[in-house]
């Protein structure tokens, strides 16, 4: 059922009462977070963020189960998701009604022989991700266009792909 | 003459015609549940009238209703048969096991998963409705032309239908949705005959995905369960023949054809398949059809030496229009193609007809109605030409 209240699926009184509670604590900007990977067996993972885990294994091509998507198809699909939440966002917050919407994206890497130790050249990390959005929507093509735009601006998978992030690390030995 | 009193050289066209903009707002209306079939078809009647009027006015000897009913060649039997369910490809990859390669359709299609749909069966299939008889009486009012009926043929509705993870909890092989279909579809052509009607053309585009394509395990633009086929192409071409051939054993009294083609849901001529007919030619010979509705106005479709070792055997609707192409054909080309045809036919063996339908899917039509008439035109000109000469 829809109401009056709800756009999109989203109660949307509740996301502007959240948007502006959380708004209220500048500290949450930072939003920490953390997540744990346990080595299963093989090149099989459970990884546990807050109270959810998730598996991550290879493909049987590189001598894994395949039971679950590997970590970059995770980037590839959080990167969507992402995209695809800050559209819904936006859209809503604009009070724009959504029919149907689908983000597909495709990734390409530098040189993936290198995390497999065949030849050390370049970078193993993606050189090219393309996103699209396909979308019906109570809205103009240019209004469409903007929020998409807003959408890619504003994402922070989006950013964390194209900005250079600290990456710190250690290691202890048990 | 040809037979039943056609001219030489008969002319008709292979089916679908472009729909006018108020049919495709009632279609749409119709698709999403905000408007009834007997609404719709009141809209449809109208739309169907102008179709005729443009192939009559063009001088076409068989006419169609320019399938303006439907929503594409073969999922409209969601409207006519009882366990069967348009599902979006967003439904379907939700429960198949192998969503990778509905993935590549769609990447293919540079489409969203929401916006293709495939006719699946979820239920043992049973005729609600007759499939085109409607159509064909609707037709008979309104025109003293011989009728061409198109209905999809055996083998693109049993593997299409079939997706795994769905279909295969309601029917226990493939086999067994094969011998309901036969049934249904034979049904049908009994009753068309018994109707009057002149000649039904079963519609077998995804035979040239078997011989072509990469791999027939590979899922293609139009059958979205071609890897639950057996993987063989030889085996797949028996079972259409041997599925046409069930349906069409005894039918005496009416025209039967089959059409094949290579595609026809783009413009983009490098996207659709390609090759002779060559490697479907004893397929094509060994199914009991007096007609191959055939495309041969571009290059793609190879040369009409396909035939050489298999000359005047059955009827050719030689297509000598392209329908995805601006340019209309000229008389003249139409003519020199028709000259080819005769190395392999007898001239009472040749009909001519464009490559395929000017709509095959209502909301992607090839050409606007003003350009298919202008094409179907030049086809008549052609063909009084080739009659003053015979």
């Amino acid at each position: 059922m829809t109401d009056q209240k709800t756009l999109n699926g989203i109660d949307v009184p509740a996301l502007d009462a959240a948007l502006k509670t959380v708004g209220a604590q500048p500290a949450a900007a930072k939003a920490p977070k953390s997540s744990r990977v346990r080595w299963q067996s093989g090149l099989k993972f459970k990884v546990q963020v807050r109270n959810h885990a998730f598996l991550v294994d290879e493909p049987t091509h590189l001598t894994g189960d395949d039971t679950s998507p590997n970590s970059m198809e995770y980037v590839l699909g959080a990167y969507g998701a992402c995209l695809a939440t800050g559209f819904v966002l936006n859209a809503t917050k604009r009070g724009i009604h959504i029919e149907n919407m689908e983000v597909a994206v495709e990734s390409t890497q530098d040189n993936s022989f290198k995390f497999l130790g065949i030849n050390d050249e370049g970078h193993p990390g993606f050189d090219l991700v393309t996103a699209k959005l396909y979308v019906q929507a109570d809205a103009d093509e240019q209004t469409i266009k903007e929020l998409w735009d807003r959408t890619l601006d504003s994402s922070p998978v989006a950013n964390s792909l194209s900005r250079e992030v600290r990456l710190k690390s250690e290691v202890q030995v048990f | 003459m040809a037979k039943n009193g056609l001219p030489l050289y008969p002319t008709t066209v292979v089916g679908s015609w472009p729909r006018p903009a108020y049919l495709l707002d009632a279609l749409r209306k119709h698709n999403r549940g905000q408007m009834g079939w007997k609404e719709f078809n009141a809209i449809a009647d109208r739309a169907v009238l102008e179709a005729v009027e443009y192939q009559e006015e063009a001088g076409l000897d068989i006419v169609s209703d320019g399938e303006q009913r439907r929503d594409n060649f073969y999922s409209f039997v969601v409207e006519k048969l009882d366990g069967v369910r348009l599902m979006s490809l967003a439904e379907i990859m939700d429960v198949v096991e192998d969503k990778a390669s509905f993935e590549a359709i769609l990447k293919a299609a540079d489409a969203p998963a929401w916006a293709i749909h495939n006719p699946t069966v979820v239920g043992k299939v049973k005729p609600k409705m007759r499939l085109a008889l409607d159509e064909y009486q609707f037709l008979r009012k309104h025109t003293q032309k011989h009728i061409k009926v198109p209905l999809p043929g055996p083998y693109i509705l049993t593997r299409s239908m079939w997706v795994k993870g769905i279909t295969d909890k309601v029917y226990r092989s493939q086999e067994e949705l094969a011998a309901d279909i036969v049934d249904i579809l034979r049904d049908e052509l009994i009753a068309l005959r018994d109707a009057g009607c002149d000649f039904v053309q079963f519609d077998e585009p995804v035979l040239t995905d078997v011989v072509f394509n990469r791999a027939v395990k590979e899922r293609t633009f139009m059958c979205a369960s071609m890897s639950e086929s057996s993987g063989d192409p030889q085996k797949e071409l028996l079972l259409a023949t041997r599925m046409m051939n069930s349906i069409t054993e005894g039918v005496e009294g009416v025209r039967t054809g089959v059409h094949i083609c290579r595609g026809n849901w783009t413009r983009q001529e490098v996207s659709l398949l390609k090759g002779s007919y060559e490697p479907l030619v004893p397929t094509m010979m060994g199914m009991d059809i007096d007609q191959l509705v055939l495309e041969y106005a571009t290059p793609r479709a190879g040369e009409l030496g396909a035939f050489a070792h298999h000359p005047k055997q059955k009827e050719i609707g030689l297509g000598v229009a392209n329908p995805r192409s601006d340019d209309v054909e000229t008389v003249d080309s139409i003519v020199e193609r028709v000259k080819d045809a005769r190395q392999y036919f007898e001239p009472e063996q040749i009909f001519l007809n464009p490559d395929c339908g000017f709509g095959t899917f209502a909301e992607r039509p090839m050409n606007p109605a003003d350009v298919a008439y202008k094409k179907l035109a030049a086809m008549v000109q052609a063909a009084n030409e080739l009659r003053k000469a015979a």
